[in-house]
């Protein structure tokens, strides 16, 4: 069950390259913080309960739920464009996703060792890259926003990996912590929008010296 | 004891009463028991060296030498706040914001520097974030909103990378108790760590606050960020922020020293400190605003100190001397520049000229402070810079100390060119004498901290030697 | 043994009909029969050819040798139990081949005419066929490595899907191999067959100078690859089937029932951008490439 939600999870990454709308965008994001939850449901059952609700929230409330919507609000004050077109062809973009992929699975067995789930790893791996890579590819503020999150779901995965459970004031912080920086980050796009007019990171050469 | 605690407990009361509450008595009151609550949190750290706080704090002297100079620098900065404050901020909603986002950002950066737990170093470095990214656009032009959005999201990606770098340093030995993550234990459990995730997780750490401490290879949105900031809050950001993020990368470093892997962490950090030198002696030819050429001087300075610590423990002396005399003439610099600003009501370097004449004291404290920055003679950074120079030719590394003296020699031929355009440079034809804002007591506070630099660089205290000393003793 | 042959053979005459009764069943029109198409395949038979000048030999043969190529690659493919006429190691490689060649083929045909629109369909079909190869390429190795098998009765016939991911596994390559079928047989999401304006055609462009009975083998082969496709999308489905009667029962009403995917999916789909097309099918590539991985672990090759 693992193994098949992992692959889910590693084909909406192929996903976000393929599709250039960015409604989809906000959807795959919602599908993989529903991943997310489930995979954390199966493998931290044990855990403490406290820990383990707050991690669940942090998946299902904040990943599935808020971002999400707040990312749709987002895109309707600014009239985002419904498709926004990548710098890099999309036909390059899949072959690169899927040798990312592929790299990833190398890359994981050279670190192996016995403290790690290389199923987590090697997933998180291509997921952080392939975050990495859609903020490179694009222009928009708005989808280096959803990089910027595909990249934190890389961080949660990775944390699964290493079997990572921090005390729970610490993982607490951690948390509001993510929330606040998307909140503040969405903000202040929505600031440039309607400051600039224009969402588009082109826009933004005022203090080039 | 949980001393730690009660101070970020009142200073979250501080902070949201100069948030909610609009007079501007009170923002004085709060500000100035603000600077003594941390001095004394400095003190009673001092009293208390080597003992645990709160569960995930520590006083050892690393974090006292630094909290001290974040004292240190923090009551010239909220006195020089005023005069921004009457300058550029309008309405008194504002001032409470300015004042409280202030001291938000001096309490993280004290628990950065106090805590002793890998992971709440993070929390509290993204709280620096969000703080510094309102400070920025606290002044909401246009050139600060893209600052702002830069900083904001450079930061949090380089955030998220030094997060992945901290799961890796946590894959052994990680129990969900309170001392899993902290540095003792990291310490103590050190040889046990795979080498290879070790490596990782520096190499992800350093890329990660690499933004806070303004070296390669994130750079470039933290110049930005000092380069439309208001002159006193770089006065922070240029100097306690850099000193947190390089703590929180110097803890790593020191429990990667008791390993096998340290020599391959030298290299890294010696190439980093290369690396950020040779792009600061590119930039700085166009640089054309005073920030940005103080923030590319912080960039130069700790490039050194990077190189310095990669010599191993015969550099680190000067490394740490030179972080304080860093953190401490920067500030001084950086509230120079606000007079500057008010003199010629501009931050372009193309907007200034015949200081001298115009204004001869500050142009002095202005020549002062270029010499401190740059490192010459009386200065004390000329102490520290000579010691990094001793200790590279003690380790027989002949051509990178000499090209690193061709590259500090372009840096200071630049910053004295650029320099030279605003002491005795022709006047711009759009300037206006009437407009010119003099203060009398404004350079004071530069004054005392150059002096200060050559106090501790010339005639350094006892207590003061004692503290690096000490510091050098956790390797 | 000649049962599956018969089997495809009464399923490419009847597929098109079925997907066109389909068709206008969906948008509300009163169709032709079934039937139809046999119909018209005869009336074709009987006409004689047409050249035009400027074309060669090549062109004459090209459609003999097409369609020789697709009726030989169905002797390859067995219906669950029933084996198929030919059957070695390694033989679905050769069966790749076969549909490679006889398209190749028709590519040179196209060139041969000289007419402009020829060579660009011919064009589009070459790298399109080129794109979709990797995707059957991949699936076919994939469960090869799963079984141990490398010939397409065999591997049919060791298919045991247990676990939950070989569920996946194969679900995935039912989806993979639909939409190899419908690039192959020029269909929706990448070519219109209904289409009128050479400019946008890619299949129907090359064939536009062939008439009588070499269009007839034309239309034969293509009903005889969704046949080849459907009956291959059957065994994935069914790896094996004992019963006699079973097998006889059931494959009609997969194939029925994919025949009506393939109508449905040509209704409701709107053709692709052109330029959008390369992407399409590389992703079949990629899906394919999930699917390798995942067989790679259950095989245990990559140990998690």
């Amino acid at each position: 069950m693992n193994l098949i939600l992992l692959i889910i999870l590693m084909a909406s990454l192929v996903y976000f390259f393929l599709t250039e709308r960015t409604s989809n965008y906000v959807k795959i994001l919602t599908l993989q913080g529903t991943l997310l939850f489930a995979i954390a449901l199966i493998n931290l059952i044990d855990i403490s309960t406290l820990a383990l609700i707050l991690i669940l929230l942090e998946t299902i409330i904040i990943k599935a739920i808020i971002v999400p919507q707040f990312l749709n609000q987002l895109r309707r004050t600014n009239n985002l464009r419904r498709v926004a077109q990548s710098q890099v062809a999309v036909f390059y973009s899949i072959i690169l996703i899927v040798s990312i992929i592929i790299i990833s699975f190398f890359a994981a067995y050279y670190v192996k060792n016995q403290y790690i789930q290389l199923s987590f790893f090697t997933v998180s791996i291509s997921t952080v890259l392939g975050g990495i890579y859609f903020i490179i590819i694009h222009k928009n503020l708005f989808n280096h926003i959803v990089g910027f999150l595909i990249i934190e779901n890389g961080a949660f995965l990775l944390s699964l990996a290493v079997g990572g459970e921090f005390p729970f004031l610490v993982s607490m912080a951690v948390l509001i912590d993510i929330l606040m920086a998307v909140l503040i980050i969405g903000v202040f796009v929505n600031k440039i929008g309607s400051t600039f007019g224009d969402m588009s990171i082109s826009s933004l050469n005022k203090i080039k010296d | 004891m949980m001393i730690i605690l009660y101070f970020l407990i009142v200073s979250a009361v501080f902070a949201s009463l100069s948030f909610f509450i609009k007079n501007k008595i009170l923002h004085i009151i709060i500000a100035v028991f603000y600077s003594f609550m941390q001095i004394g949190l400095t003190i009673y750290a001092y009293l208390n060296i080597n003992n645990f706080d709160s569960v995930y704090f520590k006083f050892d002297s690393l974090s006292i030498l630094l909290n001290g100079l974040l004292n240190i620098i923090l009551i010239p900065v909220l006195f020089h706040s005023k005069y921004y404050i009457e300058r550029h901020v309008a309405t008194i909603k504002n001032r409470g914001r300015f004042i409280t986002m202030i001291i938000i950002l001096s309490s993280a950066l004290s628990s950065i520097y106090f805590t002793d737990n890998v992971v709440l170093v993070w929390v509290c470095l993204e709280i620096t974030t969000i703080c510094v990214t309102f400070l920025i656009y606290h002044e909401r032009y246009i050139a600060a909103l893209e600052a702002a959005w830069k900083y904001l999201f450079i930061s949090s990606f380089g955030i998220t990378i030094a997060f992945l770098g901290i799961l890796f340093l946590s894959v052994q030995g990680n129990n969900a108790n309170e001392v899993s993550l902290s540095f003792t234990h990291l310490n103590s459990i050190a040889h046990n760590i795979d080498p290879l995730f070790l490596k990782i997780a520096f190499l992800l750490l350093i890329t990660g606050y690499s933004i806070k401490i303004n070296v390669f290879p994130l750079y470039a949105a933290t110049i930005d960020a000092k380069t439309t900031a208001p002159f006193a809050v770089n006065a922070i950001t240029s100097t306690a922020l850099i000193n947190g993020g390089f703590i929180a990368v110097f803890r790593i470093y020191a429990i990667i020293s008791k390993t096998d892997s340290f020599k391959w962490v030298q290299n890294i950090l010696f190439i980093v400190g290369i690396i950020s030198l040779f792009i600061v002696s590119i930039q700085l030819f166009k640089v054309r605003r005073f920030k940005r050429m103080f923030a590319f001087s912080s960039m130069e300075h700790l490039a050194l100190i990077f190189i310095a610590i990669s010599l191993g423990k015969i550099g680190l002396y000067a490394a740490m001397l030179h972080l304080v005399f860093h953190t401490l003439s920067k500030t001084g610099v950086f509230l120079h520049f606000g007079q500057i600003r008010a003199f010629f009501q501009s931050a372009w370097i193309k907007d200034t000229g015949d200081y001298f004449k115009k204004n001869g004291f500050s142009a002095l404290v202005y020549i002062f402070s270029i010499l401190t920055i740059t490192a010459i003679p009386p200065s004390g950074m000329f102490v520290s810079e000579f010691l990094i120079f001793k200790a590279l030719f003690e380790t027989k590394q002949y051509i990178t100390a000499v090209l690193i003296i061709i590259l500090l020699t372009i840096i200071v031929y630049l910053i004295f060119k650029h320099s030279m355009q605003l002491l005795f440079g022709k006047l711009p034809e759009n300037f206006k004498q009437e407009n010119a804002i003099v203060s009398k007591f404004e350079p004071v506070s530069q004054i005392f901290l150059f002096s200060l630099v050559i106090y501790l660089a010339y005639f350094p205290p006892e207590f003061f030697t004692e503290l690096i000393k000490s510091v050098l003793q956790i390797f | 043994m000649g049962i599956s042959i018969i089997l495809i053979i009464i399923t490419a005459l009847l597929f098109p009909g079925i997907v066109t009764f389909a068709k206008t069943k969906i948008v509300g029109r009163k169709g032709p029969k079934i039937i139809q198409p046999i119909y018209d395949l005869f009336k074709l038979f009987k006409k004689r050819n047409v050249y035009s000048q400027t074309s060669g030999i090549i062109f004459q043969i090209a459609p003999i040798i097409y369609f020789a190529t697709v009726f030989l690659a169905a002797f390859f493919i067995p219906i669950g139990n029933y084996k198929a006429i030919i059957s070695f190691n390694g033989d679905f490689v050769l069966f790749a081949y076969l549909l490679g060649f006889g398209r190749f083929m028709m590519i040179l045909a196209a060139m041969d005419t000289g007419s402009g629109f020829e060579g660009m369909g011919a064009n589009r079909e070459a790298f399109y066929s080129l794109l979709a190869e990797p995707a059957f390429f991949i699936i076919f190795s994939s469960v090869a490595l799963m079984t141990g098998h490398t010939s397409f009765y065999d591997i049919f016939n060791n298919l045991h899907i247990e676990t939950a991911l070989s569920y996946f596994v194969a679900a995935l390559s039912i989806y993979i191999l639909f939409w190899v079928s419908m690039v192959e047989n020029s269909r929706m999401p990448v070519d219109d067959p209904k289409t009128h304006l050479e400019l946008t055609m890619v299949h129907e462009v090359m064939v536009l100078d062939h008439s009588g009975f070499e269009l007839a083998l034309i239309q034969l082969a293509g009903g005889l690859k969704f046949a080849i496709f459907g009956t291959l999308i059957y065994n994935f489905i069914l790896p094996i089937q004992n019963n006699f009667l079973a097998n006889l029962i059931l494959f009609p009403i997969v194939i029925l029932i994919y025949a009506l995917l393939v109508a449905v999916s040509e209704s409701y789909k709107a053709r692709n951008k052109m330029q959008k097309n390369a992407q399409w099918i590389i992703t079949l590539s990629a899906i394919s490439i999930v699917v390798f991985l995942s067989v790679l672990i259950i095989t245990e090759k990559i140990i998690f």
